[in-house]
């Protein structure tokens, strides 16, 4: 093929998926206008208020980069398992297990140089995360058990017992809300120099971490073999690679993950373990990485995109009264949209009639 | 007080009046699931579907002033979501599993926005308005001493849900239509090879379970509570599908595995009066799922080296 060819199908692609989530992103905003009607309110006025409030001023950005630290930790997790053809649905639990042994090492041990408390915290929540995942691997490969109900089962189990946890053994008397103790300042991640926000290098972590995980999965034996077995995992088979090591790994490290997601969100915003403090970052995390065609570095601006939603919706439902759970319904509709295959072949279609291929 | 005597105190036959309420509405989330597994679509929207179910049954309850408007309601607008998930999943081709969590994402959304712009209420409402469903006493059964107060005084939807059970189980083992829906599923290519209408019977699969899911919404918001609140599915529709993977899609094994949960529902709120954390003890029907799940896996490997087949089918790789 000549190289022009290849610059024309690559054109194509791009322009396909450009025009690919532009549909997706539009269905969304309908849905959501037609929502917001419901209500009486202006859905024009209500996306102004929900622009400005995520990236109106560079504070509001940065904090918008901030927020989406944890998001693009949980979509990176969610893209290892679904790579894998892993249906690793427990993010929400591995977040909230990693969070809280985070926090248990950020407020039990003391006197440490802050880099190694704060390594330490990271390592204990990453460590945790992944063990969260090991009981619904273990039972998948001795039995068949269905990882999409066991992963479930272990999100309320974990959230159920963290809330026990701050409730009575480790509740702060101190604290307001039922939680742990603070932790050191040893412990906290420190800020990036933007006055007024609260950014800091959980987020240059996440970013890290996004690159490590498109290389791992691009660049290496063992990423090559998660790839292949989530693919078709028969074929993987045949081809001697090893499945079920592939399968348990995918799920070990996308627990790790979404449980180092928390440990950042712990030692980065909130500083303390605070019961159900998780508006859904396991979650989201599942969407962002659809959303990315589960791509390591397609998660980035996918989470960015999903922490401008939700600090915007907070604005939105102060300057117009509109209802912040709208922000659900237009990721759920986005969600809706986003394995869509109508909408790639249907593109796909078109654009080449209007761009004939020279070959 | 020994042992003997916590225990008396804690299994009472009230105890297992309440399991067979707490099961219900999780037996009806189950026969929807059995109904579109039947049909070849893994339905992982049910805990949406109670979720809309269980609002739309308080503003149907509300506007009319009767349960049964309620239930209609609740009905109808299951209905509409399983249809949009069936257009969604059979016309556009989009995943199955992708497509039941956005409808899980989309009615916590929905239902949750509905409630601060309709009835202007945050986390919960709860009203006299709220016109609940009644317990109803049967005549002679209500006599006789100790099946009486077990069996009698229930919702009107506790006796539906396990008629549905005996209905579930002619319609979907008894009849030609039954047949139909069950070849679809077990093989699409074979079934329309013979002239069945598959695309029509995976929608009637899909239909099926969100008008039952309907049912289990309606009875958690106007007959387990008179009220509606954020998360009040409380993952029942999850449990309800680990009822359906146990139950292999025979509605009676499945609903062992609603009674089991209901019991476990019901002994964790019972011991919540004695005292005991309630977050601990709100772990119980999670737990016993996760039992309940194991025990079935082992069951079905232990039949599946016992006839020495293949391994089981992979499962579908995710195409995005």
């Amino acid at each position: 093929m000549s190289s022009k060819a290849r610059l024309k199908g690559l054109l194509i692609g791009v322009a396909m998926q450009a025009a690919n989530y532009a549909l997706i992103l539009i269905m969304a905003l309908v849905v959501g206008a037609a929502v917001i009607l419901v209500s009486g309110k202006n859905p024009i006025d209500a996306y102004i208020a929900l622009f400005q409030g995520a990236l109106g001023s560079p504070i509001k950005i940065a904090d918008t980069l901030d927020r989406s630290s944890v998001l693009i930790l949980t979509g990176l997790a969610a893209a290892v398992a679904f790579r894998t053809s892993v249906w690793n649905l427990g993010l929400e639990g591995q977040l909230y297990a990693g969070a809280f042994a985070a926090a248990w090492v950020g407020f039990s041990i003391h006197g440490l140089p802050s880099p190694i408390h704060i390594t330490l915290c990271l390592l204990a929540g990453t460590l945790v995360g992944g063990l969260w995942g090991l009981p619904a691997i273990l039972l998948k490969l001795r039995w068949d058990v269905n990882e999409v109900v066991s992963t479930l089962m272990l999100n309320y189990i974990a959230i159920l017992f963290t809330a026990y946890l701050v409730a009575f053994p480790f509740r702060s008397p101190t604290a307001f809300m039922p939680g742990t103790e603070t932790l050191d300042a040893t412990a906290r991640l420190p800020r990036l120099m933007i006055p007024g926000s609260v950014l800091n290098i959980g987020f240059l972590i996440a970013l890290a971490f996004a690159f490590s995980v498109f290389w791992f999965l691009y660049r290496t034996k063992l990423g090559y073999e998660l790839r292949m077995v989530g693919f078709n995992p028969r074929f993987a088979g045949y081809a001697g690679m090893p499945v079920r090591r592939s399968t348990f790994l995918a799920m070990i490290f996308s627990g790790a993950l979404a449980g180092l997601g928390g440990a950042v969100v712990i030692t980065g915003f909130f500083g303390r373990f605070i019961s159900s403090f998780s508006v859904g970052y396991g979650w989201d995390g599942m969407v962002i990485s659809l959303l990315a065609q589960n791509h390591p570095l397609g998660v980035i601006p996918a989470a960015i995109f999903y922490a401008a939603l939700a600090n915007g919706a907070l604005a939105m439902q102060s300057a117009t009264g509109v209802p912040q759970a709208l922000v659900v319904t237009v990721k759920g509709t986005i969600m809706f949209f986003v394995t869509v295959q109508f909408f790639i072949a249907f593109l796909n279609r078109r654009l080449r009639q209007w761009m004939p291929s020279t070959s | 007080m020994d042992a003997f005597d916590i225990l008396g105190r804690i299994i009472t036959l009230t105890l297992f009046a309440a399991t067979l309420r707490m099961a219900t509405p999780v037996l009806f989330a189950t026969l929807g699931g059995i109904c579109s597994a039947h049909s070849g679509v893994f339905n992982v929207g049910l805990e949406g579907l109670l979720d809309l179910g269980a609002f739309f049954a308080v503003v149907g309850s509300v506007a009319l002033g009767s349960p049964w408007a309620g239930l209609a309601l609740a009905i109808v607008s299951c209905l509409v979501a399983s249809l949009v998930f069936a257009v969604i999943h059979l016309e556009l081709k989009a995943h199955e599993i992708i497509v039941g969590l956005a409808l899980n994402l989309f009615a916590y959304g929905l239902t949750n926005y509905l409630l601060v712009a309709i009835l202007k209420a945050t986390g919960f409402y709860k009203s006299p308005l709220i016109i609940g469903f009644q317990p109803v006493n049967i005549p002679l059964i209500e006599r006789i001493p100790i099946v009486g107060e077990l069996l009698s005084g229930h919702s009107p939807l506790v006796y539906l849900g396990f008629l549905g059970v005996a209905l579930a189980y002619v319609g979907l083992f008894k009849t030609p239509w039954g047949f139909h829906l069950r070849a679809v599923g077990e093989n699409a290519d074979a079934a329309e090879a013979v002239g069945i209408n598959t695309r029509l019977m995976k929608y009637a699969g899909m239909l099926l379970s969100g008008a039952l899911c309907g049912f289990g919404g309606a009875f958690l918001s106007l007959a387990y509570l008179n009220m509606f609140s954020e998360n009040m599915t409380a993952g029942r529709g999850w449990l309800a599908l680990a009822a359906v993977n146990f139950g292999e899609g025979r509605p009676l094994k499945s609903l062992v595995a609603c009674l089991i949960f209901g019991f476990a529902d019901a002994l964790a709120i019972r011991l919540q009066q004695f005292g005991l954390p309630s977050q601990l003890v709100l772990m119980l029907p999670y737990v016993a799922t996760l039992v309940v799940l194991i025990l079935s896996a082992i069951q079905r490997s232990r039949k599946a080296e016992q006839v020495l087949e293949s391994p089981p089918p992979a499962a579908k790789p995710v195409e995005v």
